[in-house]
């Protein structure tokens, strides 16, 4: 009995890195949350990504940090953190893709949700499913959340070009955003909300969408470069 | 005269024209291709957004399809002209061919690890260990549009060197040396209705009725919603049942918008699946949608109970022919004094609820059970409540919790409980867990054996 305990014991210590899997950020209850997003829909389905188990995770997860163009939290955003990519159907058509993310703010967590279009990546809509945070009511408003409808990741890189070279530029969509009224306490959880969005996206063009808005991160980082002080830029600074 | 000024006024005016049409003839693919993005997503937009369509397209800054994003916003001097998003990945049906085992185990296939040691001492001096290393393995089977089922197992083989009775384990006592244990090991299928409904209803019924069978938290209370299995703080359902955990099967799912439900039949058994002249138990619980705990931090609800129920001590005394001679007096688990091979009439009523509230500093949850009924002929009580405070970083917390199970005729049985928890890793959804944790049972009344203290220290990891 020792020796196969023993041997289990074993076999557990030593099962491969890449099987790693759990549930990450999910939604608490899939079913409902997706009905109310897309009321057509007839079924879902769950997917689960994780670093570990992509073909060049660890270059991958570099390049996560890269884009989001800040720190990695080392309690929200390991290495072995799971994503949950959701598909919604009507039928056999893709309708919708749902994905969630946790990003730390003031408070504690906050858990920024994206429904997107399957073929474009645009958002369809963005939401919080937890936000513990003295701003929650103020970011929940719906005319805060709805300007991000139609964005995609290429205005979020195409923002690090504005924000260093050409503040207030009318083609920068991320930098027309307006912010909530919000007081000193709450700002910080504005900037997580927007680098979750960010991430959100930047993991959907990992998992989903073959990184499509490569080019358009390229483009803005070639750009910017010449223009870039030695300093931080406005954009690192704030975590967007 | 005249003739020559018309001729230069000609002049001028196709030297202000010639470039007007040649920079325009430019950006026209960009604009045509603009308008075409807009007017389809206009067809799938709502009427507000519509209207912003409109209105941006007047002041020439349209969110437009990304494909054709670029070239919209286009300018001699843009520094994204010319950059497009890549093409869409290849379709699964142009990806190599995968093995059963590839798609089993690279498919939707999640496995974590774990290490627990475990250190439990008490005001006597005693000192006991447990010490395991586990795992828990989840698989989600999924049609071409559809996640249809999921298993999960999770296990752990345990060595224990003496007993004392820490809130974690208080069916320890009789599975000394080294055991093999499993916890949850249960088979959900989503939306069951399915096979037999068409497309639309589908979409009416989704959520509601999702099949569970297996061995997982007693549906009573706020267990079916936390995670304690690595824990040392419990909720009450182990005290007030005598287990944590049952075999059972039923249906879980939305009723509407606004509550959930859990509808089961439990062996009433515990830990093995057994069949001893028990009837069983039947449960309800009703709850509040996970809405109201993304919008307010809000959670709760009402269960009841009841049926026969196998003594736990006696399910697993017979696992173990080693185990009389284990039990400590002072430490005993079967306060109620159950005849052996008894089965207890059990009827419970229980009110749950856990309130998290962001403080500046971190997150305060306030956590209650409560819940009222019989075991046979004896009134019993349960009341448990805690406190916690997480900070924001979610490297550190403490936690406080008082507990107190009555009974009828013999008297009660309490505890205060202080802990601090100190994580290296601690992700939100418990999926990646590194922790110590040190915590103190100041026990206040005891039904048989005299209050004590234990102490206990905690090293987890969970990836």
């Amino acid at each position: 009995m020792k020796s196969v305990s023993l041997f289990l014991a074993m076999v557990v210590l030593a099962a491969p890195q890449q099987v790693f899997a759990a549930i990450g950020c999910t939604l608490s209850n899939p079913a409902e949350d997706l009905k109310y997003l897309y009321p057509d829909m007839t079924t879902y389905k769950e997917e689960l990504d994780e670093f570990p188990r992509l073909s060049g995770g660890a270059e991958l997860f570099k390049a996560l940090r890269a884009r989001l163009g800040s720190d990695l939290d080392p309690i929200y955003e390991t290495y072995e953190t799971p994503y949950t990519v959701y598909s919604i159907f009507k039928g056999q058509a893709k309708i919708g893709i749902v994905h969630g993310v946790n990003v730390p703010g003031k408070g504690g967590v906050i858990q920024v949700f994206l429904s997107v279009d399957p073929k474009t990546a645009a958002i369809r809509s963005f939401f919080f499913q937890r936000l513990e945070s003295p701003a929650a009511r103020q970011l929940r408003s719906k005319e805060f959340r709805s300007q991000f409808d139609g964005l995609t990741l290429a205005d979020f890189y195409k923002h690090d070009y504005f924000a260093a070279v050409e503040p207030g530029a009318k083609a920068d969509k991320v930098g027309a955003i307006k912010p909530p009224a919000l007081d000193a306490a709450g700002r910080p959880d504005y900037d997580a909300s927007l680098r979750g969005i960010r991430k959100n996206l930047i993991l959907l063009d990992f998992f989903v969408y073959g990184r499509r808005f490569e080019p358009f991160f390229e483009r803005a980082q070639q750009a910017a470069k010449p223009a870039k002080s030695p300093k931080a830029t406005k954009t690192e600074r704030s975590g967007l | 005269m005249k003739t020559r000024f018309y001729f230069r006024l000609a002049l001028i005016a196709l030297a202000i024209l010639i470039p007007a049409v040649l920079v325009r003839a430019q950006s026209a693919p960009f604009r045509w291709h603009r308008h075409s993005g807009l007017c389809r997503r206009a067809l799938d937009r709502s009427i507000w957004q519509r209207q912003e369509c409109l209105c941006n397209q007047a002041a020439s800054a349209t969110p437009a399809a990304p494909e054709s994003q670029n070239a919209a916003d286009a300018k001699p001097d843009d520094p994204f002209a010319g950059v497009t998003a890549k093409p869409s990945p290849q379709t699964e049906a142009e990806q190599p061919a995968r093995s059963w085992t590839q798609k089993f185990f690279g498919e939707n296939f999640g496995f974590r690890k774990e290490i627990f040691l475990q250190v439990d001492t008490s005001q006597d001096g005693d000192v006991a260990s447990r010490q395991s290393v586990g795992f828990e393995a989840l698989k989600k089977f999924s049609t071409e549009t559809a996640t249809v089922a999921s298993f999960d197992f999770q296990a752990r083989l345990v060595r224990r060197d003496n007993y004392i009775p820490a809130i974690d384990d208080m069916d320890g006592q009789l599975r000394p040396g080294w055991a093999f244990e499993y916890h949850n090991l249960y088979l959900d299928l989503y939306n069951v209705l399915n096979p037999v409904l068409g497309d639309a209803q589908r979409g009416k019924v989704i959520g509601r009725f999702n099949f569970r069978a297996g061995h997982f938290y007693v549906p009573f209370g706020l267990n079916l919603q936390t995670d304690t299995h690595g824990t040392v703080l419990q909720l009450s359902n182990e005290r007030n049942f005598g287990f944590e955990r049952d075999w059972y099967t039923g249906f879980w799912g939305a009723i509407n918008k606004s509550l959930n439900y859990d509808v089961y039949y439990l062996a009433g058994s515990g830990y093995d699946l057994r069949f001893k002249g028990q009837s069983g138990l039947g449960a309800l619980r009703i709850s509040l949608a996970n809405k109201y705990s993304s919008q307010y931090g809000l959670e709760g609800g009402v269960s009841i109970l009841g049926g026969g129920r196998l003594s736990p001590d006696i399910a697993d005394m017979e696992r173990s022919q080693n185990a009389a001679a284990n039990v400590d007096a002072n430490w005993s688990t079967n306060p109620g004094g159950f005849a052996p091979n008894s089965t207890i009439q059990t009827l419970r009523f229980g009110l749950d609820g856990r309130y998290r509230k962001p403080v500046p500093t971190g997150l305060l949850t306030l956590t209650s059970e409560l819940s009222r009924g019989r075991d046979n002929s004896s009134a019993v009580s349960m009341q448990l409540y805690q406190a916690e405070y997480l900070r924001a970083s979610r490297r550190w917390g403490f936690t406080t919790q008082y507990r107190r199970f009555g009974q009828e005729k013999l008297g009660a049985e309490s505890s205060i409980i202080g802990e601090i928890a100190w994580y290296f890793r601690n992700d939100v959804a418990n999926s990646n867990v590194h922790a110590i944790r040190l915590n103190v049972e100041r026990q206040l009344e005891r039904i048989t054996g005299r209050p004590g203290v234990v102490v206990t220290l905690q090293y987890y990891i969970y990836r």
